[in-house]
């Protein structure tokens, strides 16, 4: 049996647990290309006007997996928090999908609600028996899955630059290449170092978040604005770039939060669309860069 | 203290019973209007939606006048209304307005001490005893759930009416009653009055007017001025409109949630297409849909404000349900730039096709 696995949204994050173990249940495992052009057209065609870039992203990635699997997993990432979620597109996600795009194989749209190893085993329990009957190696494959997730750090941190920049955002806004246009690269071309918001520990960000008011419930979106808030106020970098992808309804309050609090600090928002020209990211991006020269 | 809290449809009239009732000082805020929408569009973030924009411009427009507590609703989530507590408390305060603000929010989050606490702040103003305060609160209630009651009815039952726009004048006329009250029990007999007035209107059965189910996002839907008054225009057409997302229903829901017990029709009835809840009214959006369809409507039309979240999962879906089932769907995305000329003509062209396929004008024989 093929499992297609779709290279969009939080594949980025979670890739090394959904590859471990729908392969250790002993299906083939394939997963689509990078973005790409042509992935981004099928999306933009496939997917409902209003979605956001990487919703719409997702939808060329299962495209392209369509007549090559027999089966297709639409993760349908509910909670990897107590207490809080994602966005509400992740959860009714695979209803846009099956929606949207026509002659859809088999997917697999199982709510996964991470927030506890019993829990996230509900998940594999239902997902694995569709591939195998056997407990004990669907029990097994989960075992292996989780250990290869834990291992796997998908932060950058740079070291060794004279300018710094933290790069906060969505996970599939920072880790696609594409959607972003390679914006590490570029940075680190122009001298700059990039950090991201795995390299702070989770107590920190707690630690910000409880300056706020209200306590924020969506992970990211809780990741982020502790990330930026903490790093702009031990100066730890020189300046912050969100990555937001227009139309997002988390990143227009969160963006307006870290704006709050960092108040003077470096801050630029590059939003991006599936229109955004790369002429105009690169003015951007070096606009900045010299500003921060000058400024340090 | 001068209380405020921004406006949502008619339940003005039922806080305005609260507060008389409990003798407590309060600013309603003028009725949301094209200069709220204007203040709200200046202050707030670019890319929040609509109910955030209005919202703002009932507070400024309000704190002009003279209010200087905000009430403030809330949620936890996932949809970005629950968001909004923070940040217009950010906002009003950088603007340099010396505010107490009352946020309510839901008791999962808070704990139902501190949300008690936090009503306390508000009931503790009144001179009024514990069991007064009680008799009020119900009142308010109960004059929410005759409004809509009314509402829903005129709406309804215009398709029907012998005289054109008598129902619209009965609710009109009702609303600007109402709010010449100056005590609850005042008000209720007002309203009771125009229930009996709109029971004993004259109705031509014999009519089969096009009947539209409006469903969508709860704020757009209920707040006229956010959808520009579609339903007055539809009434102007002679189309009979319902909504099943009303405050009462509102309050109906939340009170029935913890025991999983909340609106079981629109649940059942949306299973097959969305058998899980996406946050704000997603689920309950693809719910109507198929009962509207279930009930005889001719077609529903879904209003939502740029850039909802859970309202554009129930976009990609509800193509799926006018497929299956034969059942014409418009969906309208409100902003602070919609025009309204582009707006009438999509829904003028919507009813045209409602009403030909009723009486089949396409066909020869």
């Amino acid at each position: 049996m093929i499992v297609g696995i779709p290279k969009g949204l939080l594949y980025y994050k979670y890739n090394p647990f959904l590859q471990t173990f729908f392969s250790e249940l002993g299906a083939e495992v394939i997963t689509s290309e990078d973005t790409n052009k042509k992935i981004l057209n099928e999306g933009i065609k496939y997917s409902v006007d209003e979605a956001c870039l990487p919703i719409k992203v997702f939808h060329g990635h299962v495209f392209s997996l369509r007549d090559k699997s027999d089966i297709i997993v639409i993760p349908r990432i509910m909670q990897v928090k107590k207490r809080e979620y994602i966005c509400p597109k992740f959860c009714g996600l695979p209803e846009m999908i099956i929606n949207s795009i026509p002659d859809m194989p088999k997917t697999i749209t199982e709510p996964i609600y991470a927030i506890s190893k019993r829990k996230l085993y509900n998940w594999a329990e239902n997902a694995g028996s569709i591939i195998t009957k056997d407990k004990s190696k669907i029990k097994k494959a989960f075992n292996r899955a989780l250990i290869e997730q834990k291992g796997y750090d998908s932060g950058i941190k740079d070291e060794n630059y004279r300018l710094n920049i933290a790069l906060v955002g969505h996970p599939y806004n920072i880790y696609d290449d594409f959607i972003n246009m390679n914006i590490v690269k570029k940075l680190n071309k122009l001298g700059i170092g990039v950090i991201t918001e795995e390299c702070l520990s989770e107590d920190l960000i707690n630690k910000e978040v409880d300056d706020l008011y209200k306590r924020p419930f969506w992970t990211f979106a809780r990741n982020s604005y502790g990330f930026a808030s903490h790093i702009s106020k031990e100066k730890q970098v020189n300046g912050i770039i969100y990555i937001s992808s227009f139309a997002c309804g988390i990143d227009s309050v969160v963006v307006e939060l870290i704006k709050d609090k960092i108040d003077e600090f470096p801050f630029m928002i590059l939003k991006i669309d599936e229109h955004t020209g790369e002429a105009g990211l690169d003015t951007r991006v070096e606009a900045f860069a010299d500003m921060l020269e000058r400024s340090c | 203290m001068k209380i405020t809290a921004p406006h949502l449809g008619n339940v003005y009239l039922a806080a305005k019973a609260l507060f008389d009732g409990l003798e407590i000082d309060y600013i309603m805020p003028p009725l949301s209007n094209k200069s709220a929408i204007e203040i709200g569009s200046l202050y707030s973030p670019e890319e929040i939606c609509l109910p955030f924009k209005i919202m703002v411009g009932n507070y400024i427009q309000a704190i002009e006048k003279g209010a200087d507590t905000v009430i403030i609703p809330g949620s936890c989530g996932p949809c970005r209304f629950g968001e909004y507590g923070e940040m217009q408390m950010n906002l009003l305060n950088k603007l340099g307005y010396d505010l107490e603000f009352i946020l309510i929010d839901s008791p999962g989050d808070i704990g139902i001490k501190e949300l008690f606490n936090r009503i306390d702040r508000i009931s503790t103003k009144s001179n009024k005893s514990g069991r007064q305060k009680i008799k009020v609160l119900s009142d308010a209630i109960k004059i929410m759930n005759l409004i809509d009651k009314i509402e829903g009815e005129a709406r309804y039952l215009t398709g029907y009416e012998e005289e054109k726009g008598k129902c619209k004048k009965i609710l009109n006329s009702c609303i600007r009653e109402a709010l010449k009250c100056n005590n609850p029990q005042e008000m209720i007999q007002v309203l009771k009055e125009y229930e009996m007035e709109l029971n004993n209107i004259k109705l031509d059965k014999s009519k089969n007017p096009v009947k539209i189910a409006i469903i969508g996002e709860i704020y757009t839907i209920i707040e006229p001025f956010s959808n520009l008054y579609i339903e007055d225009k539809l009434m102007d057409y002679g189309v009979s409109t319902q909504k099943k997302l009303t405050p009462s229903w509102w309050v109906k829901n939340m009170a029935l949630s913890p025991v999983k017990l909340n609106s079981l029709d629109i649940k059942n009835a949306g299973k097959e297409y969305l058998s899980i809840g996406v946050g704000g009214h997603g689920r309950e959006c693809i719910g109507e849909a198929v009962l509207a369809h279930e009930n005889g409507f001719d077609g529903a039309i879904q209003i939502f404000p740029m850039g909802c979240m859970p309202e554009i999962v129930s976009k990609a879906i509800l193509p799926t349900i006018s497929k299956d089932r034969d059942f014409p769907i418009m969906s309208l995305i409100v902003d602070e730039m919609t025009g309204e000329a582009g707006y009438v003509t999509r829904i003028e062209a919507f009813v045209d096709l409602l009403e030909r396929r009723k009486v089949d004008a396409l066909s020869w024989s």
